[in-house]
């Protein structure tokens, strides 16, 4: 049996999957992710889920976003500079990444 | 407070290095057993979790020469260049494991971590300040070993394959277990170094040199260690072979409880008599150091805190 393994490296931050191991139940499952994927990297908390039970919807079924230009939910159209619209620079650069990554994603 | 600035007896120091080279021992030569299940465990996670028990086993090692270290030996005095009579461990550290058995490794760790988790509660207030500061590091890491070991117990009893396996590392390793709470002799005159100022050169004439009993009565009297290895091996009794018994082991301990002489093999370790193999896994790990043709050891850390 498969138990995917998310580790969180600090208090408060998120779970972040990191892996998977092969147990036959939680608990070895949580003895093996604290060898496998804890003991190297700083480690605050460790999730085992097995892996039948996680839910996934993928870019076949659903068209992620929608289909139409929704460029409006980026504040494109305006002209701003760091001392005064700091979320407006941040905001382009969240929009500017996520156009990164899906494009990494098409390769 | 450094070691060296408490100024031991030769009785004192005897006691001392016996109880430091049995516990070094131990740990040092099963964390070599350990390592030969690399790439062989049944899976990768078992593979990775044992491989991490070596590690830290050969850690904990390092804590217990790093105080005979700071006696006067150095590693080479230790390990590289020590006479093989001299290993102080109960030969359930030095046995091969028979090909493949994984169950030997998971009775053998199961027997080992419950008499070390003891032997360390012993060693917790220890009147030798540098033993009871290191022995809280070492518990840190020991209750993961346990834990590893009695879950795979539980899960490989749980058929009648498994628990044949399991049955028949019983039979082979119990003895050897009780080894551990046999009194260790104390290095002879002279054998314990290259050079032969260990602590045995403090006793002129080497027929002066105290026995095991004495040795060991003198670890519990000045406070090494608060309970003598009778009482821990009791308390070991009481708890593994009840496990046992509830997975459907049988163990070679009579209806009575009584532990005789007959029960603990002649080649025990604490008495410097070994099995054969362990001069097989001595020049094993050995090998290297002479191929090379080293007079020291390269160390690559730090001294242990």
């Amino acid at each position: 049996m498969i138990w995917e393994v998310f580790r969180q490296e600090k208090p408060g931050d998120y779970h972040t999957h990191c892996g998977n191991v092969h147990a036959p139940d939680r608990e070895m499952a949580k003895q093996f992710a604290v060898v496998q994927h804890g003991r190297r990297k700083p480690t605050e908390s460790l999730w085992v889920v097995p892996q039948e039970e996680v839910g996934e919807v993928d870019a076949d079924e659903v068209a992620f976003g929608g289909t139409t230009d929704k460029s409006y939910r980026w504040a494109m159209a305006y002209t701003s500079s760091t001392e005064h619209a700091k979320e407006v620079i941040a905001s382009q650069q969240e929009q500017e990444q996520a156009e990164a990554d899906r494009q990494r994603g098409d390769d | 407070m450094a070691a060296t600035e408490i100024e031991l007896t030769p009785d004192q120091r005897l006691a001392l290095e016996t109880e430091l080279r049995t516990l070094a021992d131990d740990e040092f030569v099963i964390a070599e057993r350990y390592t030969e299940w690399q790439v062989h465990a049944p899976t990768l996670e078992s593979d990775l979790a044992l491989a991490n028990i070596a590690q830290d086993e050969l850690g904990h090692a390092r804590l217990w020469y790093d105080l005979l270290e700071e006696l006067g030996y150095d590693e080479t005095d230790l390990l590289w260049e020590r006479d093989p009579d001299t290993f102080r461990h109960a030969t359930l550290s030095e046995l091969p494991f028979p090909e493949g058995e994984w169950a030997d490794a998971i009775v053998r760790s199961y027997l080992f971590d419950v008499a070390e988790g003891l032997r360390l509660e012993a060693l917790e207030d220890s009147a030798y300040p540098a033993i009871a500061d290191r022995v809280g590091k070492i518990q840190r890491e020991e209750g993961y070993h346990t834990e590893h070991a009695e879950n795979w117990l539980e899960r490989l009893a749980t058929d009648d394959e498994g628990g044949d396996h399991l049955q028949a590392a019983v039979d082979r390793l119990f003895p050897h277990a009780l080894a551990l709470f046999v009194p260790a002799e104390p290095v002879p005159f002279g054998a314990e170094t290259v050079s032969g100022d260990g602590a045995g050169s403090q006793y002129t004439d080497a027929d002066a040199l105290p026995d095991a009993a004495t040795v060991e009565e003198t670890i519990v009297s000045e406070g090494y260690r608060s309970d003598s290895l009778a009482t821990l091996g009791e308390r070991w009794l009481d708890r593994v072979v009840p496990t046992l018994e509830s997975h459907g082991l049988r163990t070679p301990v009579p209806a009575d409880g009584e532990i005789t002489d007959e029960l603990v093999p002649d080649a025990c370790g604490r008495n410097g008599n070994h099995t054969d193999d362990w001069d097989t896994l001595y020049a094993d790990f050995t090998h290297t150091y002479r191929e090379l043709g080293r007079e020291d050891a390269t160390m690559i850390m730090d001294r242990p805190e």
